[in-house]
């Protein structure tokens, strides 16, 4: 097989991209096109990436060597040699087919959600940027490459959460996340930079690095593994540059689903599996990033207990599960890290549309307390959300408990136990604030009668897909106690930090707890929210409701105190030392000027006279200099 | 003899020049100045170029200053309009200032390369055969640029010195 | 002793150039500043027809001849100028010709 394939993954989505973009702007200056063309183009791509993922997926199952396809020398300086490259191998593959397989049902499904929208075109450039840039992330075989994908995500997701632009709330949203992101990438670049610096020279691919890693003094090797983590934070919304994530609900729908499931916050854990051989050398940094997303899954998870409106909650709820995905890399089950990421694109992508198509269903209301006896309305919806909160509650056979239950169980073997144990009460919160949202959303009484918008079926039609998807997609990586193969342990060998054996019935216990504690948190939803009285009226309030003020805080320590330093420097500074400067400089000129200009004075014989002068002087310098 | 000559004449040109800066009567001045066109006429004369000397009296004497007078009587021009009080002042500061020019021109012609005797020359050299064979063979070029020259000048002059027809 | 030599020509050029000088700088009236610019050019022909009578050849006396010629397409021009320029302000002071002056507008 072809390696340069490799580029026409990402190069796929980029044309379609650009070709998206070209046409779009014909379309609004010049002639309309018809949304047809663009649905065809826009979906055309990712799955035709995906199907050349397949093809090589099938090539690596059937023993093929990792694919490495460098087209040309990207920069070469004086021995520090950048190809722009790409590497097929085992990890990124997978990647790539999950991210392109989830990517198309989105694109599909945001074909129905868009329909009509004045910038569809637009819409579906961006989204086809953004399947590129993180393709590219994920395919490329130097950290720098990786770079270049890792920027464009954050610049897409800033075009598509402030898509809308025409809304200030939604720009400022835009914004929160491309700076918040900036933050995390300044962590990223610093770790790239010092390990370039270390060694570059010896050349800056994966290959190179996994080599050489070991050279660098294991001081600078926990610098650059923090560094990069903190990129991972910014990415993949960890404590404390999470906050963007829950504001980047500005976007529609898809964009969320987007960014949840398939691209952007998988980018973090992706990154530190990459990394793999670093942070195996600095168990201590992967301690510390474990107990962060420990703390992420439990902080987020209580915020969201108390969330009303519906795309929060799911926005806590991936910020929550990020968290479970850090605990895994963290303790070096890179591979049970990668399957929750693959499970989890399932069912919160299946969450996401589920939530859009409700969405769309009552009218742009994302309140849950305004929805509510949703279920005889929107069966179909009803039925695959109900699989996908299932899902992410961890209730078996749904993939999220099996992903979910091998993180808790590698904590414990680990002996994390105050790891263990948060994950254990974070998973019986989410079921919780899960099935309060499904409940309020589905269920209740007294609700007030709304007209019904229609569904289409290019909505529909992914929801189906997901939600077998989110049913199954747990059984590739089933534990041993049912079946001798863990199918992604097998296919990531090199990242699963050595198999755990674990007695059987131990193993059964845990699940057995991990049931009963998701069962607990569905009871009390049950208990409280089945027969919810819409006619009361409640009004969410407290530190819990506010985020616990995290906002507040940062916009009072970092907004307020950029926006006094940057006055300082446009006042105090600009306008008074250097402008000044500048000025008083120019007026100086000026008046010089203006004093030299006296001499032109309009009156000839002044000038006659300045003439005689230089006349004069020169012959008295000759008269000196001749004798 | 010519020696008598070239003194009284040199010290009218120097005297009509300098009464034509001092003076403050525009019509003294050139007639100041007259006195100083034929003392140089003499001096053409002295130095062996009839042809000048016959030429300096009728351009400058005869065109120059008679088209200066009839302007000046023309405009008509009143002298208190032109209160000059400091010009001793500047001509003698003017004065100063020129003495190293003057004095390295002194010089610069003191030292140039002796070639003859001064005094004695052709006998025929400078009359008006000559310069019309030396004008019109070797000079014809500039002889004719100088004829498009002037017949520039007197359109020019007409252009200038005419009255607009909207005013 | 001064007799007619050479230097005593030239002495008398320089004399009377530096006198034409002086009347252009230090008077207004601008028709003494027309007539020290003749007298500056009167001062140059003698220089010219002194040297050529000093080399023995005809050049020098072509040139005042030239120079001459310039001068009266000169007093032409000038004084049509003059004409014009005093329908314009009714002065001939040449002080009072000062529109190029640099104005403290900046």
């Amino acid at each position: 097989m072809n390696s340069s394939l490799l580029a026409w993954i990402i190069l796929i989505p980029f044309i379609s991209s650009f070709v998206l973009g070209a046409l779009y702007l014909y379309s609004i200056s010049i002639k309309k096109i018809n949304d047809t063309i663009f649905t065809f183009l826009a979906i055309l791509a990712p799955i035709t990436s995906f199907l050349i993922g397949v093809a090589f997926f099938l090539s690596l199952k059937n023993g093929a060597t990792d694919y490495m396809y460098e087209p040309y020398t990207w920069l070469g300086v004086n021995g520090y040699i950048i190809s722009m490259g790409f590497l097929g191998d085992k990890l990124s593959i997978f990647m790539v087919l999950f991210v392109t397989f989830i990517g198309s049902t989105i694109h599909v499904y945001a074909a129905g959600y868009m329909k009509g929208d004045e910038g569809y075109g637009k819409f579906f450039s961006y989204f086809n940027l953004f399947m590129a840039s993180m393709l590219l992330l994920v395919l490329a075989n130097s950290p720098i490459i990786m770079f270049i994908g890792w920027e464009g995500v954050g610049l897409c997701s800033y075009l598509l959460i402030g898509f809308y632009f025409t809304e200030p709330l939604n720009v400022v949203a835009g914004n929160k996340a491309f700076i918040v992101n900036r933050v995390g990438d300044l962590g990223f670049i610093i770790g790239l930079v010092i390990m370039f610096f270390y060694v570059g020279k010896l050349g800056f691919d994966y290959y190179a690095l996994e080599d050489y890693i070991s050279l660098v003094p294991t001081s600078i090797l926990t610098i650059i593994g923090i560094a990069l983590f903190v990129g991972a934070m910014g990415k993949s919304a960890q404590i404390p540059l999470y906050v963007w994530l829950p504001d980047a609900m500005a976007g529609p729908t898809p964009v969320s689903a987007l960014i949840h499931a398939a691209t952007m916050v998988t980018a973090g854990v992706y990154m530190v599996a990459r990394f793999h051989f670093l942070y195996d050398l600095i168990p201590h940094v992967g301690e510390f990033m474990a107990y962060i997303g420990a703390f992420s899954a439990l902080f987020a998870a209580i915020i969201a207990m108390r969330q009303t409106d519906i795309k929060k909650i799911l926005a806590y709820s991936t910020i929550s599960q990020l968290g479970y995905m850090f605990i895994a890399v963290g303790l070096g089950a890179y591979s049970t890290g990668l399957f929750h990421v693959f499970t989890h694109a399932f069912f919160k992508a299946l969450l996401f549309m589920g939530a859009g198509a409700v969405i769309i269903a009552v009218g742009h209301e994302q309140n849950i307390f305004k929805m509510g006896g949703l279920r005889k309305k929107l069966p179909l919806v009803y039925s695959v959300m109900l699989i996908a909160t299932l899902a992410i509650s961890g209730i078996p056979p749904f993939s999220g408990f099996f992903s979910k239950d091998e993180i808790l169980l590698k904590a414990y073997r680990h002996h994390e136990y105050l790891i263990y144990g948060i994950g254990l009460f974070t998973a019986a919160l989410t079921a919780y604030y899960m099935f309060r949202l499904f409940f309020v959303t589905f269920h209740g009484k007294n609700y007030k009668q709304k007209e019904m918008h229609y569904l289409s079926w290019s909505m529909k039609a992914p929801l189906l897909v997901l939600a077998f998807g989110a049913t199954v997609a747990g059984f590739v990586g089933l534990p041993e106690v049912f079946s001798q193969t863990n199918l992604i342990d097998e296919w990531l060998k090199a990242y699963s930090g050595g198999a755990l054996h674990v007695e059987h019935t131990t193993e059964i216990m845990f699940m057995g707890i991990s049931v009963v504690v998701g069962l607990a948190g569905i009871v009390v939803a049950y208990v409280k929210y089945f027969k919810y009285d819409f006619n009361k009226e409640i009004q969410e309030s407290g530190i819990v409701y506010n985020k616990f003020y995290i906002d507040e805080v940062y916009h009072f320590i970092f907004v307020r105190g950029i926006q006094k330093l940057s006055r300082f420097i446009s006042v105090d500074v600009d306008d008074g030392v250097i402008d000044k400067a500048v000025m008083s400089l120019c007026g100086g000129f000026i008046n010089m000027g203006r004093r030299i200009g006296r001499m032109q004075c309009a009156n000839t014989r002044v000038y006659a006279f300045f003439m005689l002068l230089g006349i004069s002087s020169f012959s008295l310098y000759l008269i000196l200099k001749l004798g | 003899m010519i020696d008598t000559i070239f003194l009284i004449l040199s010290l009218f040109a120097l005297a009509g020049a300098i009464g034509m800066i001092t003076l403050s009567n525009t019509m003294h001045s050139a007639l100041s100045f007259l006195v100083t066109v034929f003392a140089i006429a003499g001096l053409y004369a002295l130095l062996n170029a009839s042809f000048l000397f016959m030429v300096q009296i009728i351009i400058y004497a005869g065109a120059i200053i008679a088209l200066l007078l009839f302007i000046v009587m023309f405009l008509n021009i009143k002298e208190d309009k032109l209160k000059e009080p400091n010009r001793y002042n500047i001509m003698l500061v003017v004065a100063i200032i020129l003495a190293p020019v003057d004095y390295l021109l002194f010089q610069a012609f003191l030292k140039m390369p002796h070639i003859g005797d001064f005094s004695t020359t052709l006998d025929n050299f400078g009359d008006v055969k000559m310069l019309g064979n030396e004008l019109f063979k070797g000079w014809l070029v500039p002889f004719e640029a100088i004829s498009v020259l002037l017949l520039v000048a007197l359109i020019g002059s007409i252009v200038l010195a005419r009255k607009k027809e909207r005013e | 002793m001064i007799e007619a030599s050479f230097i005593s020509y030239i002495s008398l050029a320089i004399l009377l150039f530096s006198i034409g000088i002086m009347g252009l700088i230090s008077r207004k009236n601008i028709f003494i500043i027309y007539m020290s610019i003749e007298l500056m050019l009167n001062a140059i022909n003698i220089i010219f027809v002194t040297l050529s009578k000093y080399f023995g050849s005809m050049d020098g006396q072509i040139i005042a001849m030239m120079v001459m010629a310039i001068a009266a397409s000169e007093a032409a021009i000038f004084l049509s100028l003059i004409v014009a320029m005093y329908r314009l302000k009714h002065s001939v002071n040449i002080d009072d010709f000062n529109t190029l002056k640099q104005k403290d507008t900046l």
